[in-house]
């Protein structure tokens, strides 16, 4: 029994495989919500029961070992099997059931935007002070400073003070971070701080000071060139 | 045999969509963060007592603690790197235990907890001003060993710490082995919302901690005061409601509800094989 069942089984097994380990792994793609590839097979077992009643001669090729097997007739061996589904469906179900109703236990979720838009000000602005070796010295010489105990003196966000913060200080030797960023964004953070931020990027939580009550502005664009320079990465800039 | 077979495929189709359902469904979030967790205990809260055997029911949160680097005056380097977290309830009080290792008892040891209060954000900070976001107060719970009390506080910025003038929080520091265990003892909830945070059993709320060892330097200065302390980020807190068996009802429902479908699926495919 069971050859006209083989069929459909081994398709939406393959389905399932594409959307769940091939998809996500074609470039510019990402990993499918479980909802979107639950949607997806529905859409395939749909396909395969019109696919399978069309006429009554493949209707009862396909719904009579499916029968055979729900009622247990002379169906072997596989009753072993059989006692397994029937058993399994009702745990599975009480399962979900009790993972979907049961109190969380765990805090809130947060979702913080790591780099939230900058205000309209502080987009486009450029670095005031030439870029000599002269400046990218100073500029280094106040991040050792002010900046290093954070964002540490190999500017990877580990300085003896990081520890205790949530968010942690950012690595800049990181791709995804100052390197991602222009000259005017690391301007706005740096000159207005964690309280600066916009609700998304929760400024509650963040250590960075509000360098602007202490420090001038050309301090602050020399450690922009400073820290370019020190953790070997670029400004991102728009050609 | 094929006269019921059309009602009978119905019923499997739903029941296979369903199964496939289970199956594709996000597994439960992975926690995230830490979280101080006060079960709920019988009997008194060990308020007087950082040994209490009682304690043993907590489990503890630890914390890593950074030097004060975020606002003038700083501080580059503080002793306490890690604090350790246990809480317990019982219903009306909370009682918070602080543990963390210091090698020298003295007189200007201190410790705090702070918290948000009412529903605005407030910065771990102090509570300071935010430039897009309108934050709310914080509520400080303060103690320092030669004052042997807790006293309770409020600020909104920078430079607005102030005592309430309604005392609410105890506070008892016990020190052995180069350890402090701190208690903080208040009300779940006070008459005064304005200014205290109010707990509710089984919701997260935000918490921070404070300390500052009072070890003089060689020139008789407090090496750690005011602002030159230890300090963690924003965590969770929550005291455990009572215990909640309503998932397990549910779940007994549901496998009843589903071995039916598959009693009531059977008996049909058994019947329309026999007629």
């Amino acid at each position: 029994m069971g050859g006209s069942l083989l069929k459909p089984v081994i398709l939406i097994g393959i389905v399932y495989t594409i959307l769940k380990f091939v998809v996500p792994n074609i470039p510019g793609s990402a990993p499918l919500p479980a909802s979107l590839i639950f949607l997806y097979l529905m859409l395939t077992t749909s396909g395969i029961v019109i696919f399978a009643t069309l006429s009554g001669e493949s209707k009862d090729a396909f719904w009579g070992p499916i029968q055979r097997f729900l009622t247990g007739e002379n169906i072997g061996s596989l009753q072993v099997l059989r006692y397994g589904v029937l058993l399994l469906f009702p745990l599975i179900v009480g399962w979900q059931t009790y993972n979907s109703t049961a109190t969380s236990d765990a805090p809130p979720a947060e979702n913080r935007t790591i780099h939230p838009a900058p205000p309209g000000e502080y987009t486009g602005l450029s670095n005031p002070v030439a870029k000599t070796p002269d400046t990218i010295q100073q500029g280094k010489g106040f991040y050792a400073a002010f900046c290093s105990p954070c964002h540490g003196g190999n500017f990877d966000g580990k300085g003896p003070a990081a520890r205790g913060f949530n968010p942690p200080p950012a690595n800049f030797s990181d791709p995804t971070t100052i390197a991602m960023l222009q000259e005017s964004y690391l301007f706005w953070r740096i000159k207005k701080g964690g309280v600066g931020l916009p609700i998304e990027g929760m400024p509650w939580k963040s250590a960075m000071p509000r360098w602007e009550v202490e420090l001038p502005d050309e301090w602050i664009w020399k450690i922009i060139m400073g820290e370019y320079d020190g953790a070997h990465q670029s400004p991102r800039t728009w050609e | 045999m094929k006269h019921g077979l059309s009602k009978i495929a119905t019923g499997v189709v739903a029941g296979v969509l369903l199964a496939m359902g289970f199956l594709v469904a996000e597994p439960v979030a992975a926690q995230e963060g830490i979280a101080v967790r006060a079960p709920m205990v019988k009997g008194s809260l060990p308020a007087d007592d950082p040994n209490a055997a009682v304690w043993a029911s907590a489990i503890p949160a630890t914390f890593p603690m950074s030097p004060q680097v975020h606002w003038p005056n700083r501080i580059l380097e503080a002793t306490v790197r890690d604090l350790s977290v246990r809480a317990l309830h019982d219903g009306t009080n909370v009682a918070i235990l602080l543990e963390y290792t210091d090698p020298s008892e003295d007189p200007d040891d201190a410790a705090a907890i702070e918290f948000m209060v009412g529903d605005k954000k407030a910065h771990f900070a102090h509570g300071q001003p935010m430039a897009q976001v309108e934050g709310g107060p914080v509520n400080i719970w303060y103690w320092k060993n030669k004052d042997a009390k807790g006293v309770d506080m409020n600020a909104k910025g920078f430079g607005t710490l102030s005592v309430q003038p309604h005392q609410d929080v105890k506070a008892k520091g016990a020190y052995a082995n180069g350890t402090w265990k701190v208690v903080f003892t208040r009300p779940l909830t006070t008459g005064h919302p304005e200014e205290d945070t109010q707990i509710t059993t089984g919701g997260f709320i935000n918490i921070a901690f404070a300390v500052w060892d009072g070890k003089k330097d060689a020139s008789g200065e407090l090496k750690e005061k005011g602002s030159q302390k230890a300090v963690s980020s924003w965590w969770y807190f929550r005291a455990e409601a009572p215990p909640d068996y309503s998932g397990y009802y549910y779940a007994a429902l549901a496998v009843g509800l589903a071995l039916g479908f598959q009693f009531i699926l059977i008996r049909k495919l058994k019947k329309g094989q026999s007629a």
